[in-house]
Order: structure tokens, then C-alpha cells, then sequence
């Protein structure tokens, strides 16, 4: 297998969300369609970018529920296409290696069956702090604690 | 002896929130101004003294006038009324202090109590109302020590010499008023300001009162005619024909009556036009200067709404990456595991060489590393300068050293050592991830400066609200002063001429035929008046009786005379008086040469023209010059008073339709004319100035004529319960 056969592996991944966040997912994605009265982001994938840096970030590791409950939406490779939005992420995900439980080194010896564990180690590690994320959101959300601001995600962030 | 004003407290008072301690304005004799912009609680000051008048305020919604005890809701402070708990009580209240002459000093307070019943502050149904009873206090100037005055008619006194009923219409001015001050066209109007400053009156009473006596005396001389020579058939004849002149007269002059009617309905109707002429023209140019502006504004609202929708987008923008903030340790992290994941790489596949070739240790030595150039030189000179020693050709030393220099052709021949090589994925993130780690030390900088840039936006448009609300105020005030068309142009202007036709021709019937008519019936009686006399001479009867009759003809003669020549005297005065104070007013305008005109018309109202330098009538000024001129006349009913004018003025935007050339002259003449002007004012306002006043008003706080001069404050963008004026004294 090489570099770029390994990168579709995970690109073609489509991360998935728990359906208890689709209130949450609506209210604060528009998808380009009509405006809430929050702040709100356009493509799902950027609120759940945004959810996977927040619960990264405040620690917030939430695995998903099973899977008949959750939902998926776009495959990663699409998100932001032909940006460095993807490279970032990765870069980001693979800093934290040890956490997923693999080493970069021996990546580069295993199986095929090896390495599509650790693809959805990793995936699984994407869902789990963008659930962490989300929740954090839905529960600011449900107990009015969100500033009705454009500002709303920026000043979460830096909070 | 004149009233001065010297001081005014609000309580709670529309904007004006607080007590009235919070709330004071001291003022002296001489000209104060108070400069507000809109909304900065100018016509709230003047509904103080509505209130303390005509127990009125103005409603600023519907530009009705309401009594206070219906309009509680309004006037009560809505922050105070925010701040009353449901239960408890709140005050409203004006205070007023003034000096009469030069002993007695008066303070008089009038006010409500409110109290909160339930929720909603705006309702009506959440207050109950209490007016308070008037508070009158008195004191001797020299023991400032006030007493209160308990009885009513006093009280009522006390208020009403602050202004006099008669003389308020001249001295207390809201808004446009001055235009309903002196209207030309109804000739009671400047009837009533020559009866308020002369005693033509008196002259009146007097001419009635012998025309009354004339008449008795003619009764008296007939009768005894008839008594003495029943059978004077010439006195008879003579008599009937004094009688058939006299009812031709009053047909004459019932003619005439209704012909002035004619003219004056005809006059009435072109003078409203005039105004709606004028408005509609005023308006136009309002709307001219909207247009662009709302155009402006909706734009720069767009780009606003735009900027807003796009703040997320800098997340995952390259050029914005705020989606990195906070990541710099595992970008670190991640180089480090880089780094030793290549280094580890290179240890492996050195270790796979070894095992293959155990004796070529260099396979350690990472790749290009001596570079081919150096290898190459170290051969030329046998010499490793790696490790400063002799490679001499044939020597093992210098075989390594050919070796290594070949490596990257063994290379290609190099079998693979790992089964999935990555190398390049990890590579490839690490160059392409760039736009988003290396903007770290940027991305606080960059959120800044799109607050700043939002701030920005928000200034802008606010700015452009501002000034659009400022030109609509301007332009409502128009349509209100000047009862707003509903017709049409070509309507108003055929109207207009319909309007001046028929006054054209009242004009010529009354001038040309009735007039001459009654003129010549007037000639004729006094004619067979005199026959009469004669004819009575030739009888004998008591000479008492003509005699009398004589001296109350003579009589009611000179009093008819004496009344015109005081009219007539009167408005002369007032013609030299107003071009005066016109002179004044218009110093700073690009006007000059011509004079104000006083002319009677046949209805006895006044004509007031203003003739240029070159003797031609100006015609279709505008609604301010209008006003201008109306303005110099109120002055001249003052000034032209015999006595000194006792009351201060006190007015409201009196200026709001002039340039700044007439609002420098308007604040020198009122100086001339009243003890005291109090004058609100918003053309001296300007926002971006550190005192919020203009270069014009800067010039008036040096002037010696300006005694106290205050700026209203009212915080911007606030909400309408924070909504609180406060004042700052600049003199």
C-alpha cells in the first residue's frame, strides 16, 4: 500500500453523528438554506469540524452511540475539497497517535486487516470528540447559556 | 416690571429622569440656549411649559395637544417607570422659579404621582394617576425663604404673570407657530395685535357711542321740526330723500360686505396654496437628499448582513484559519513524530542494509549526505575530511568513499523495506496543512480586526440612519406646519390661479363700482343733510336742538377720524418697526436693499410685501423667508409697544427651515427685543464635535448677548427605557 492509497483509505470515510444531535446539527448548520436566529455555520461538516476541535480541546470524549442510532453524512474527502482544511485535520489527528493507539513506524508494516483497524480507530476518534463537541453545544443551547452574537463560535473557541 | 425666568427642574419628566436636582436648567436675563438634537428632549422642555399653562402637552406622535391627566403613560420617565416595582409609587413634576420686578421671587411645581398596578410599563391599565395640587411657593428676594401661597386665584395669578394670556401667542413659540401668529390674510389678526398695543379700543367705544348720540339728536331735531311746521312739504321732501340715500347706502354696502367676503374666501385659499406651494417644493428637495441616502443605507445594511454570514466562513478559510487557534502543540507534535518516524525509517532500512551487506555501516549515513561534490573532492585529494584522515587510492578508506559516492545508483536497484510505504502521505500533510499553522500569531489579530471591521459597518450604517431620521424629522415637521397636500401639483396650481382670479375681481367690482357708488351716496347725504339744516333754519325752533345735532356730527366725524389715524399711526409703526428687525434678521444673508411693505386691502386686512431694492414685489419666496418676514413682525408688535415688553420669550426650533446667516441674526434681534429668551435649539448641534456644538455656536458662546448656553445629551443607539437626557452647562 502506498501514501495514496493509504490517505483514500481514510478520505472515503464518512463520519457519523448520533441522531440525538440532529436538533443541534439544524439549528446551528444552514446547509445554505434559511437563517436561525443563532450564529450559524453553512455545511455540516464545518459544524462538525468546529464540535471535533471544541471537544479536542475541552477534553469532551463521548464514543457514539450504536450505530442504528447515528447517522453519516459527507465522506471527509469532500469536506472543503481542494483545500488544505483535510491536511490540516489529518495533521491534527495523527499528532495525537499514542491517544488513537498506533505508531506511525508501524503503520508502515502492517496487514491490510491491521490497517483498516486503525483507520476506523481513527474515525472512531474523529465521532468521539465531535460527539463530545456537539453535546457541549446542545447543552449551552438547551440551557440558554449561548450569546444570541455572530461572535457565538468565536468566542466559544477562545473561551 | 419684567418676569425673568431662573430656573427649571424636570422630575422624571420624559427623558428627563431623575430629580429635579438631576434634572436643572439656571437661567438668566438675556438670550440661554439649549442645544439638543433630535430626541434630545427640546420639545419635552417646552411641554413643560404647556403643562405649566394649559395643564397640555404636545403628543409628538400625533402633534395633538392632550391634557396631562390623559397622558400620564407619556410623560412619566420610562426608566423610572421601569425601575417602580408593581405596587409602589413614582413622581412626575415641572419646577419653575422666576423674579417679578425687583422683589419678589416665585417658585411654582406642578406634578402627578403614579403607581404601578401591573406588568406592562407602556399600558395605560398598569398606572393609576393622581395629580398633585399646584404647589405655589413665594419670597422676598432679600430673605430667600420661600412660603407657599394657599389660595387658588393667587396661584393662578402668580402663573399667569409669568406670561400674560394676551401676550403668550407673541412670546411662547413652538415649532412652526410663528407662521399662525400673524396671518395677513384675516384682518382680525393684526386688528387684535394693534388693539393689544394701542387703546384704539377706547376710540371705538367713543365713536359708537356718539354715532349713537348723532342719531338720537336728528330724532330729536325732526320731531320738533315736524311739531313746529307739520306742513313743510319741501322738510318732508327733503327728509324722504335723506332717507332713500340712506337705505341706497346700505345696499351699497351690503354689497360691498359680501363682495369682501368674496375677496377674502378667494385670499384665504391662495395663502393656504402659497404654503402648499412652498411645502411641496421643500418636500422635493428632502426627498432628493433621501433618495440616495436610503439607497446607501440599504447597500451598506447588505454588505453588513454579507459580512455577518461570512464571519463562520473564517474558520476554514487558508487566508483566515481560525479553526487552528489552539492547536500549536500538536502541530509540534506532530513535526516531532515527523522527524522521528523518518529517522526511525532510516534506522530500519539501515538495519535491513546491514543485515543484507553487514559491512557497509554508511547505509546509517542518511541519503546525499556527504553530497556528491564533497565525496567527490574527498576522493580527488584522498583524504576523508570527515574524519580528517588518508584515503590513499587502493586503501579500504578510499573504496568506501567510491562506494558511497554510487550509492544513489545502487539505489534504484534497492529493494523495498517496509510493506507500506507512507513517507509521502505524512510529507504531503505537513506541506500542505501550511496555510493553517502558520497563521498562529495571526488569528487573535485577525478576529480583531473583524470586530473592528464590524464596528466599522455598524457605525456606517448608524451614521446613515441618523442622518436619514434627522431629514425626515426635518421633513415631517413640513408636512405638519403646512397642512400637507393631498392635491396635485397642476391642481394646487390651477387652484392657485382660480384663487387670484376671483380676488382680482372682487378687487375691481369693490374698487371700481361700489366704492365710487358709496362714495357719491355719502357726498349726496351730507349734501341733504346740509339742506336739511338750512331748511330748519327758516323755522323757529330751539336753536339747542341744532346745535346739538351740529356739534355730535362734528364729533362722530373726528372719533371715526381719530380711530383710522391710531390704526393707520399704529401699523406705520409697525412697518418701520418690523423693517428693523428684518434688517437685523437678514444681516447675514446674502439679502439686502429691499424693505418690508405694509398695504391696506379693501377688506381691511393688511397686504405685507417685500419689495427689492428695485421697487418690484418678491413673489414665491420660500416657506423660511416667510417665516423670516412673519417673525420680524411678531418683534415689531413687541418692540413697537410703548412700554417695555415684560415677558421672556420662549422658543422651540423657531429656526429649524432657515440657514445658519439667519440663526446668527435671529439670536442678536430676540436679544434686542425680549428681557429674556430662552431658545431650544438643534441647528448648533454637531455629534463629532468634542463640546457637540458648531462653529456657529462656538461664535455664540463668546457673544456677550448669550448668557447661559446648555448641550442635551442622550446616549446613541439606546434603547428607549435607557433612553435618559442629561446636560452639560458650556456658559
Amino acid at each position: 500500500m502506498n501514501a495514496q492509497e493509504f490517505r483514500s483509505l481514510i478520505l472515503v470515510k464518512k463520519p457519523r453523528y448520533a441522531k440525538s444531535r440532529i436538533p443541534v446539527m439544524e439549528a446551528f448548520a444552514n446547509k445554505g438554506q434559511s437563517k436561525s436566529e443563532y450564529s450559524q455555520f453553512g455545511p455540516l461538516y464545518e459544524l462538525y469540524i468546529y464540535a471535533f476541535r471544541l471537544g479536542l480541546k475541552k477534553g469532551l470524549k463521548l464514543p457514539l452511540p450504536p450505530r442504528n442510532l447515528t447517522q453519516d453524512f459527507v465522506e471527509i474527502g469532500k469536506w472543503k475539497r481542494d483545500s488544505s482544511l483535510v491536511d490540516f485535520l489529518l495533521m491534527i489527528i495523527f499528532s495525537r497517535s499514542e491517544e488513537i493507539g498506533f505508531d506511525w513506524n508501524d503503520l508502515e508494516d502492517m496487514e491490510e486487516k491491521e490497517i483498516n483497524k486503525v483507520v476506523s480507530d481513527i474515525i472512531d476518534f474523529i465521532e468521539s470528540y465531535a460527539n463530545g463537541g456537539l453535546q457541549y453545544i446542545q447543552e449551552e443551547w438547551e440551557n440558554d447559556n449561548l450569546m444570541n452574537s455572530s461572535y457565538l463560535f468565536v468566542d466559544l473557541m477562545r473561551q | 416690571m419684567a418676569s425673568i425666568l431662573n430656573k427649571i427642574s424636570f422630575k422624571n419628566f420624559f427623558n428627563y429622569y431623575g430629580d429635579f436636582n438631576d434634572n436643572s436648567y439656571d437661567l438668566e436675563e438675556g438670550v440661554n440656549i439649549i442645544v439638543a438634537d433630535n430626541g434630545a428632549g427640546k420639545s419635552k422642555f417646552f411641554n413643560a411649559f404647556l403643562w405649566l399653562f394649559y395643564d397640555q402637552i404636545l403628543d409628538s406622535d400625533t402633534k395633538q395637544k392632550v391634557n396631562v391627566k390623559n397622558a400620564g403613560v407619556k410623560i412619566l420617565s420610562d426608566k423610572a417607570k421601569n425601575e417602580t416595582p408593581i405596587g409602589s409609587r413614582v413622581d412626575c413634576g415641572i419646577l419653575i422659579e422666576y423674579t417679578y420686578g425687583t422683589r419678589y421671587k416665585y417658585q411654582i411645581i406642578k406634578s402627578f404621582t403614579a403607581t404601578r398596578i401591573s406588568e406592562s410599563i407602556t399600558n395605560e391599565s398598569s398606572w393609576q394617576f393622581m395629580i398633585n395640587d399646584i404647589e405655589v411657593n413665594r419670597t422676598e428676594l432679600v430673605l430667600q425663604r420661600y412660603k407657599p401661597v394657599y389660595d387658588e386665584s393667587e396661584k393662578r395669578q402668580i402663573i399667569d404673570r409669568l406670561i400674560m394670556p394676551a401676550f403668550r401667542k407673541y412670546s411662547f413659540l413652538q415649532g412652526e407657530e410663528v407662521d399662525d401668529i400673524i396671518d395677513f390674510s384675516k384682518k382680525e389678526s393684526i386688528e387684535e395685535a394693534v388693539e393689544n398695543l394701542t387703546d384704539i379700543k377706547r376710540y371705538e367705544e367713543i365713536h359708537e357711542l356718539l354715532a349713537g348720540f348723532k342719531k338720537k339728536a336728528f330724532n330729536d331735531l325732526q320731531n320738533q321740526m315736524k311739531a313746529n311746521n307739520a306742513d313743510n312739504e319741501r322738510f318732508d321732501n327733503a327728509v324722504k330723500e335723506k332717507e332713500n340715500i340712506e337705505h341706497k347706502l346700505e345696499h351699497e354696502q351690503e354689497k360691498l360686505q359680501e363682495w369682501k367676503d368674496t375677496f377674502d374666501a378667494a385670499e384665504k385659499e391662495k395663502i393656504e396654496l402659497d404654503k402648499e406651494y412652498a411645502n411641496a417644493e421643500k418636500r422635493k428637495e428632502f426627498d432628493d437628499k433621501l433618495k440616495p441616502l436610503r439607497k446607501k443605507l440599504r447597500d451598506k445594511k447588505e454588505e453588513f448582513e454579507n459580512f455577518l454570514d461570512r464571519i463562520n466562513n473564517r474558520f476554514f478559510d487558508g487566508n483566515f484559519a481560525w479553526i487552528a487557534f489552539g492547536f500549536e502543540d500538536e502541530v509540534q507534535k506532530f513535526r516531532e513524530l515527523n522527524d522521528r518516524y523518518i529517522e526511525r525509517r532510516y534506522e530500519k532500512k539501515a538495519l535491513k542494509s546491514v543485515e543484507e551487506n553487514p559491512n557497509e555501516y554508511f547505509h546509517f549515513l542518511p541519503e546525499n549526505s556527504p553530497d556528491s561534490v564533497s565525496l567527490q573532492n574527498m576522493i580527488d585529494d584522498e583524504h576523508c575530511y570527515v574524519c580528517n584522515r588518508e584515503a590513499k587510492e587502493g586503501t579500504p578508506e578510499y573504496q568506501n568513499l567510491l562506494k558511497l559516492k554510487s550509492r544513489p545508483k545502487d539505489k534504484q536497484t534497492e529493494q523495498a523495506f517496509v510493506k507500506n510505504d507512507l513517507k509521502n502521505f505524512f510529507g504531503d500533510i505537513q506541506i500542505n496543512a501550511q496555510p493553517f499553522y502558520t497563521k498562529f500569531d495571526n488569528i487573535e489579530e485577525s478576529i480583531i480586526k473583524t470586530k473592528e471591521k464590524d464596528e466599522e459597518l455598524k457605525n456606517s450604517i448608524e451614521k446613515l440612519r441618523k442622518q436619514i431620521k434627522s431629514l425626515e424629522d426635518d421633513r415631517s415637521s413640513i408636512l405638519i406646519s403646512g397642512h400637507d397636500a393631498e392635491l396635485t401639483a397642476q391642481e394646487v396650481i390651477s387652484n392657485y390661479n382660480g384663487a387670484v382670479r376671483r380676488m382680482e375681481n372682487a378687487n375691481g367690482k369693490i374698487s371700481d363700482i361700489i366704492l365710487p357708488k358709496i362714495s357719491k351716496f355719502k357726498k349726496e347725504l351730507k349734501a341733504v343733510e346740509e339742506e336739511i339744516k338750512n331748511l330748519n333754519k327758516t323755522n323757529d325752533i330751539p336753536s339747542g336742538y341744532n346745535e346739538n345735532y351740529e356739534v355730535l356730527n362734528d364729533l362722530e366725524e373726528a372719533a371715526q377720524n381719530a380711530k383710522e389715524r391710531v390704526f393707520d399711526g399704529m401699523i406705520n409703526l409697525l412697518e418701520k418697526h418690523a423693517n428693523i428687525h428684518f434688517k437685523n434678521l437678514i444681516k447675514n444673508n446674502d439679502l439686502s436693499g429691499g424693505i418690508l411693505k405694509f398695504e391696506k386691502n379693501p377688506n381691511g386686512s393688511i397686504n405685507f410685501n417685500y419689495i427689492d431694492s428695485n421697487g418690484n414685489n418678491v413673489h414665491g419666496s420660500s416657506e423660511g423667508f416667510q417665516r423670516m418676514k412673519k417673525f420680524s413682525v411678531v418683534m415689531a408688535i413687541i418692540s413697537a409697544n410703548n412700554s417695555e415688553y415684560n415677558y421672556p420669550l420662549l422658543a422651540d426650533a423657531p429656526i429649524s427651515a432657515f440657514g445658519e446667516g439667519f440663526t446668527e441674526g435671529f439670536f442678536d434681534a430676540i436679544g434686542n427685543v425680549f428681557p429674556q429668551s430662552i431658545v431650544l435649539v438643534k441647528e448648533l448641534y454637531k455629534r463629532e464635535d468634542d463640546m457637540k456644538i458648531n462653529e456657529l455656536g462656538k461664535r455664540l458662546l463668546k457673544d456677550d448677548i448669550v448668557k447661559t448656553m446648555y448641550v442635551n445629551h442622550v446616549p446613541e443607539n439606546s434603547e428607549q427605557i435607557d433612553l435618559v437626557t442629561t446636560q452639560t452647562k458650556l456658559k
